[in-house]
């Protein structure tokens, strides 16, 4: 043992002079005089406070007390004690991972920051705007925090226990594993060992939008249970009845390759023909769309086999016969169909056209939807019978998405055991005994199989936020596996199957080396139909709203707030009725004194199933004498922003026919866009490829104005001053409006990505939303300018009908945000010069010098500029996200939150520019083409939206500002815009 | 002396000598206020207060209490800035445009209308002020030396000229009014007991300013009033012009207009008048002076009025004139949207309001009848009203994009602050007859030998 060195202050305490030794045991050398003025009894009483000592004391002590009031309010942030390896504060690490919730699949990378997921991008695929908005929901407070039993909290090792031991005890029921569909092999052979565990268990799989028609069709007609692979971009004709491919039909990654598949520059353009009731966002991007009743899809579908084979078409699909007798092998047929023989007509005439294995193929089949809805049916049955004595569910909420959910409710009872895996206390977890609620898809590892031959993994972005478990380490536990946990076993899985894990994680993806699937010698077995419908009757048709889907992400603010498409109204489902049938009801919309949209009420019945007090939206396009409704709304039991929204329509998902009542009341609707027409202006323009092919130009005219130059386009005459914009980067974004399909997913991740409040219902209501970025949908009118000179139309006649929409009317959508104008009308305008130009070509705005004169969105041609009419964050009035510590952590760090009182607008992701110039900066490089995206190019799956740098000649930007197809919005305003659209081409017969 | 033919009416009624016209124009100050001023009093500070409250409200909670939205950003307050700034117009043009064209008749309402200007420019100088996101602020908007680095403000905005036009305009208003006003306080402040009344006295002796009646200081007093009058004239006319021009110099169609500097001067005349007019033919009753304020000025105003609307209605021909002769389907767009859209019945109002209700003053004797003139400057003030918002409203609800129009509803806190800048109008103008001279009875004495009507039927032949 070393000694301990010892130094002395002096030589006398090296000597240990009794001296020191004494001082160093008393703290005070001398004894302070206290008795001196205390023990003088005398003095003491005779000393008195006179009034002015009485009130220095009075303000010392209330002034100390202020100040210590005053200490700043001590927030918990806590320093990293070691610093993470990966984590550098300020910059952001992606990791690869999958989204899949049983309803949405996608392979994401996922940006987090200081160890937070803040935004989803696509890694390679088109996702759409629920998986954009699902990083929201991993921060839902709603969720579920810790396991319960019968609604009371529990912790997990007393969960764990009662059920394991409940399972061993069951002798004679069956328990039953209900799930969605589900992709991830590793999960079904961990399945398998729980099956092997217990006696009699047995594994359901049902989708909550149901596809047994595609996928009984295909095992019957190719021995495999899955919905065919699609390849739209080798088409020239498409005929679709009623799939929504674009929006919510089957995979979510088909509208790349269907743009992909109409590319006027390339001169092929698939023409697409698009047969449905409600108008769907696919119909809205036909350049055909014919509207039919639910009904008489399966004899349009038997005419067209049998006009296929020889015999006379119906008349309304007579061009579709001539298109698809041309084009052999090099179109695709398919049906929303959830009929089999329905389903089989169509596997039919892709088999007559031989589509297969050219366009569509079987061989390489997608597994996203595996569900079996006739079991769910039967497991109600055994349910009531009591021979189920355990149902553990997953991923699934029969108790809302089912049409018959009462039964389900009541059957439930009959169970002995039930278990949830939600990560939601929701309609169906609130009425089972236990509650092991599952990881968010960014807390969990997995994996998922969507295709043939390829899988993608999920990892975790994030330690989890509550007392949650991933399902499968629940499965793990009960099965008493001999297991770490799910990861470890995950690991071994791949691992095991020769798969360099490392690699595979870092990809997020990898392709399996399987054999073909090689299907069975297809046999028409179907019977054709030539039933047509009574009129009589109206029918209804049932569909997912690109917001919410099926409704598992109801409680997601952005999801409610994001306008729908088509009707462009948020925060609510209602009925869609076409024009002429709602007059025959007397139904209406209105607008009210701030322009608001109200519609009536009705009651709707079919058979013993109704519902009350609907909203009607009047809806050009829906075919007459039938309705629409959105499934995914009406939720329950979802968390605050969800519950209440609307009504549940799944209870209808059996029913074909129903009957209207109108009723008294009116209903209130938060729209977006309150007026649907161009008003004959040239605003979105458009062409045909034939035209455009004689002369890409077409439709793209310049106006011209008399100067003393003689005649000048707009951008030639000026009083302005340039700017120099030749130097340094400018900044140029193109939108193709041929290839904007309207999907809104760049509508998300502007929000996620900008820190974009929500306003909620009654602000939308009043015209206040703030999307940065919105996508204007107009349809076409029945009166034109040119039909008016023709029939001698006044000009008030003719602008007020061109207020009303057709019946069966043209499509356009058109991604407006912020033009960046060069010679911008809001920067001349505001008073304190809080919106310049930058030496780069964007407009910026500078939120600290704002005062709120909103002169600037006064003078915005575009109205694109949004003003804080509240303070959105942290107001109890607005409670969503940005008043919950939780759902706070999504906010972008890189991006301030606005205060209220000042104006913001698209400020073409600046964050992002700066971060990408100075990373060049710093490695001493150019920037590269496509390396700076705002966040709506990068996750457009269509490439509609192209940023870049317009000085840099190479850059696609560049080279699409001089395609003839290029025009700026408003361009006799002159303001020389940074953003410029190019012209929809339609391919019309 | 000035003499004046015979043939044209009086201007002064009844036998006044000149201590007639001191005893009944400093009555009001002196003595106490009947029942009649305590109730409009007592309503008018109700409304005040309720507007305070509505003003408190907005700044506490946000823009969002009124009824704006992302299209029409500027509504019920900028419509009210530009009515109470038009209002103020009259009194200007009365006190320096008439006195440098030597009307006498002026001299019995410049005192009130400059007033009404000075009360009226201070309310709409309150809505730039309160319209703002981020009131606490306002200050941005002078350009301050300050130590944000190169912040300065940007004087192509057509809001900072406001800003300048306003305050200047105020101001010269507010030194033209004082100067006009001391002769008066003196007389007040001859006539007051002094040890009856101390602070009275004092008060009216600092206001007076040391004016001794001497002729140096009659001298300089006019030559002061004859600059003024010549700096205020330009502002006639700059001050609605630069209020113009936040709508002319924008690319909004139905506001982007070249005719507007001259069209909002006259349609401002024409709405001061009729609110010197609602004003005075009610003081002129509640506070005795049907002498000095006779139907003669009543209808030499009402001519003024006639006239002014007349152009006024021109203007409106001309815009949709130049709409159609323009070919720009959007500005065509507005103007047809403006007459025949939503909002029709604001077109509907302004129309009737200000251009066929004035022609009525063509009849002598409705110009004449002082209930039928009461009646009519109500519709113009209302008129104009609707002239503002149907110009900054009907233009801004359907611009460009069809995909963001939309409507306007104004909220009840919108409503709350107009009505209450209204009874702050008021509280202000009823405060000011029982405490100010209401009528210039300096100047007034200067004509009651030629224009008074006594004297008119020669009993002053000299």
């Amino acid at each position: 043992m070393s000694e301990i060195k010892k130094y002395w202050k002096s030589l006398s305490q090296l000597n240990e002079d009794p001296i020191v030794k004494r001082l160093s045991e008393n703290e005070f050398v001398e004894e302070l005089p206290v008795d001196k003025f205390l023990g003088d009894k005398k003095n003491l009483s005779e000393s008195q406070t006179s009034r002015r000592d009485f009130l220095k004391f009075l303000g010392f002590s209330t002034a100390a007390a202020t100040l210590a009031a005053c200490e700043n309010p001590i927030k918990k942030s806590i320093p990293y004690v070691i610093k993470p390896e990966e984590i550098t504060p300020g910059i952001a690490n992606y990791y690869a991972s999958t989204i899949y919730d049983g309803y949405d699949y996608a392979s994401v990378l996922v940006k987090t920051r200081e160890g937070r997921p803040i935004k989803i991008e696509n890694n390679g695929t088109h996702s759409n705007a629920r998986v954009q908005a699902s990083v929201l929901s991993l921060y839902d407070s709603g969720r579920l925090q810790y396991p319960l039993k019968s609604g009371k909290e529990i912790d997990w090792k007393t969960l764990d226990n009662e059920v394991k031991n409940k399972l061993q005890e069951i002798r004679n029921g069956k328990i039953i594993l209900l799930t969605s569909s589900i992709l991830s092999p590793s999960t079904k052979q961990l399945l398998q060992n729980f099956i092997n565990k217990y006696n009699r268990v047995e594994h359901a799989m049902f989708d909550s939008v149901p596809y047994d028609g595609i996928l009984n069709a295909n095992q019957e007609s190719f021995g495999i249970r899955a919905i065919p692979s699609y390849k739209f971009h080798k088409t020239n004709i498409i005929v679709s009845f009623g799939a929504d491919f674009l929006g919510n039909w089957g995979a979510n990654n088909y509208a790349s390759d269907y743009v992909g598949g109409r590319n006027p520059k390339s001169g092929k353009m698939s023409r697409h023909y698009q047969l449905e009731t409600n108008l769907s966002l696919t119909g809205a991007n036909a350049d055909k769309r014919i509207q039919i009743k639910p009904s008489e899809q399966a004899y349009l579908l038997s005419n067209l086999y049998a006009a296929l084979n020889g015999s006379s078409a119906d008349k309304r699909l007579k061009s579709i016969v001539k298109d698809l007798k041309k084009n052999t092998g090099k179109s695709i047929v398919l049906s929303d169909s959830n009929d089999k023989n329905t389903q089989l007509i169509v596997n039919a005439i892709n088999q007559k056209l031989s589509n297969y294995s050219k366009t569509l193929d079987i061989s390489i089949p997608c597994y996203l939807k595996q569900g079996d809805t006739e079991r769910v049916h039967s497991l109600i049955r055994e349910m009531e019978l009591g021979e189920v004595s355990a149902l553990i569910t997953y991923n699934v909420n029969p108790a809302y998405t089912l049409a018959d959910n009462k039964r389900f409710i009541k059957a439930l009872k009959q169970v002995n055991l039930t278990v949830s895996t939600s990560s939601y206390n929701d309609e169906t977890a609130e009425l089972m005994d236990y509650v092991a609620p599952d990881h968010h898809n960014l807390e969990s590892w997995g994996d998922a199989k969507p295709y043939y031959n390829y899988v993608s993994l999920m990892q975790p972005t994030i330690s989890p936020l509550f007392n949650t478990r991933q399902f499968q380490d629940s499965i793990i536990s009960w099965a008493e596996m001999n297991e770490v946990d799910y990861y470890s076993y995950l690991k071994k899985f791949w691992s095991n199957k020769g798969i360099k894990w490392n690699q595979a994680l870092h990809d997020g993806d990898f392709n399996l080396s399987e054999s073909k699937y090689f299907p069975k010698r297809f046999v028409f077995q179907g019977k054709l139909t030539d039933n047509k419908t009574q009129d009589k009757n109206i029918e209804i048709a049932l569909y997912e709203s690109i917001a919410l889907g099926d409704g598992a992400q109801a409680n997601n603010p952005w999801l409610q707030e994001f306008p729908d498409p088509i009707t462009r109204a948020c925060w609510d489902n209602y009925i869609t009725i076409s024009p002429s049938t709602a007059r025959d009801f007397g139904l209406k919309n209105w607008n009210i004194s701030n322009g608001a949209l109200n519609g009536s009420l009705v009651n709707i019945k079919s058979g013993n199933i109704s519902l009350n007090n609907l909203p009607v939206m009047i809806q050009p396009g829906q075919a007459n004498k039938t309705i629409g409704m959105a499934v995914g709304y009406g939720r329950k039991k979802c968390g605050k922003a969800g519950e209440g929204i609307g009504f549940n329509a799944n209870n209808f998902s059996n029913s074909n026919f129903i009957t209207i009542e109108k009723i008294e009341g009116e209903y209130e609707f938060a729209c977006t866009q309150l007026h649907h027409t161009m008003m004959g202006r040239d605003i979105v323009k458009e062409t045909t490829l034939a035209d455009y092919i004689k002369d890409p130009s077409s439709g793209n005219e310049r106006l011209e104005f008399s100067t003393y130059k003689g005649k000048l386009p707009s951008n030639k005459v000026t009083l302005y001053d340039e700017h120099d914009l030749k130097t340094g980067h400018f900044w140029n974004l193109s939108i193709d409006l041929s290839s904007c399909i309207g999907c809104g997913e760049c509508v998300v991740s502007c929000q996620a990505e900008n820190n974009i409040p929500v306003v909620g219902k009654e602000e939308v209501r009043k015209s206040r939303d703030m999307h940065w970025l919105r996508i204007d949908r107009y349809f076409s009118s029945e009166m034109t300018k040119e039909l008016a000179v023709e029939e001698k139309i006044s000009a008030i006649d003719m602008f007020s009908e061109m207020e009303e929409p057709s019946e069966n009317p043209e499509v356009v959508f058109q991604p407006v945000m912020c033009q960046h104008c060069n010679s911008a009308p809001c920067e001349n305008v505001c008073p304190v010069a809080a919106t310049t130009h930058s030496s780069e070509g964007l407009n910026q705005m500078t939120y600290n010098r704002c005062v709120g004169t909103r002169y600037c969105a006064n003078n915005c041609p575009y109205k694109v500029r949004r003003f804080n009419w509240f303070q959105y964050a942290e107001n109890e009035k607005f409670d969503y996200h940005m008043n919950d510590d939780y759902g706070k952590m999504v906010l972008n760090p890189d991006v301030v939150v606005r205060s209220r009182g000042v104006i913001e607008k698209c400020s073409m992701c600046i964050q992002r520019i700066q971060d990408i110039k100075l990373e060049a900066k710093k490695n001493g490089d150019k920037i590269k083409d496509k390396d700076a995206q705002t966040a709506c190019s990068a996750v457009c799956g269509t490439n509609a939206l192209v940023f870049g740098d317009r000085n840099d000649q190479n850059s696609e930007v560049a080279k699409l500002r001089e395609d003839e197809r290029a025009y700026d919005l408003l361009d006799h305003l002159n303001v020389r815009p940074s953003v410029f659209y190019q012209t929809k081409v339609r391919n019309k017969g | 002396m000035q003499r004046e033919s015979e043939i044209r009416d009086p201007l002064i009624i009844g036998n006044k000598s000149y201590h007639d016209i001191t005893v009944e124009i400093a009555k009001p100050v002196e003595g106490k206020a009947n029942k009649y001023w305590w109730i409009l009093f007592f309503l008018s500070l109700i409304l005040f207060l309720w507007g305070v409250l509505c003003i408190a409200y907005t700044i506490g909670t946000g823009i969002g209490a009124w009824g704006l939205n992302k299209t029409v950003n500027w509504a019920w307050d900028i419509t009210n800035f530009v009515w109470w700034i038009g209002i103020g117009h009259a009194g200007t043009l009365i006190s320096a445009v008439l006195l440098l064209f030597r009307q006498k008749w002026r001299m019995a309402i410049n005192r009130s209308a400059e007033a009404m200007t000075i009360f009226g420019v201070a309310q709409a100088a309150l809505f730039p002020l309160i319209h703002m996101g981020r009131p606490w602020l306002a200050y941005f908007v002078f350009p301050i030396p300050n130590q944000f680095g190169s912040l300065w403000v940007n004087f192509n905005s057509p809001l900072m000229w406001d800003v300048f036009a306003i305050s200047t305009y105020f101001t010269v208003s507010v030194v033209f009014w004082y100067i006009g006003l001391i002769p008066d306080f003196a007389m007040i402040r001859d006539r007051v007991n002094g040890v009856i009344n101390p602070l009275k006295k004092k008060l009216y002796t600092i206001l007076a300013f040391g004016w001794s009646g001497r002729a140096k200081h009659w001298q300089r007093f006019e030559e002061v009033s004859l600059v003024l009058a010549g700096l205020a004239t330009p502002l006639v006319f700059s001050v609605h012009s630069i209020v113009s021009m936040d709508f002319a110099t924008s690319v909004i169609p139905g506001w982007h207009t070249t005719i507007f500097p001259p069209y909002f001067v006259l349609g401002a005349l024409f709405s001061g008048f009729a609110m010197v007019e609602t004003l005075l033919i009610i003081m002129r009753k509640v506070v005795n002076m049907e002498a000095y304020i006779t139907v003669k000025h009543i209808e030499y105003m009402n001519i003024i009025i006639l006239f002014t609307g007349s152009m006024v209605g021109v203007a409106y021909i001309t815009e949709l004139f130049m709409a159609w002769y323009s070919g720009v389907e959007y500005e065509q767009y507005a103007f047809l949207n403006r007459a025949t859209g939503p909002y029709w019945w604001a077109y509907a109002s302004m129309m009737t309001c200000n251009v066929v209700i004035p022609q009525l003053y063509w009849i002598k004797k409705i110009r004449t009848n002082l209930v039928t003139t009461f009646i009519l400057s109500i519709f113009v003030n209302i008129g104009m009203w609707f002239e503002r918002f149907v110009i900054i409203v009907t233009s801004l609800h359907r611009d460009y994009l069809p995909s963001a129009w939309t409507m306007f509803s104004p909220s009840f806190v919108d409503i709350g602050i107009f009505l209450g800048t209204i009874g702050f109008f008021f509280v202000l103008f009823l405060l000011y007859s029982r405490t100010f001279p209401v009528i210039a009875q300096a100047e007034l004495k200067s004509i009651l030998k030629s224009s008074g009507s006594e004297y008119k039927k020669g009993h002053n032949d000299e």
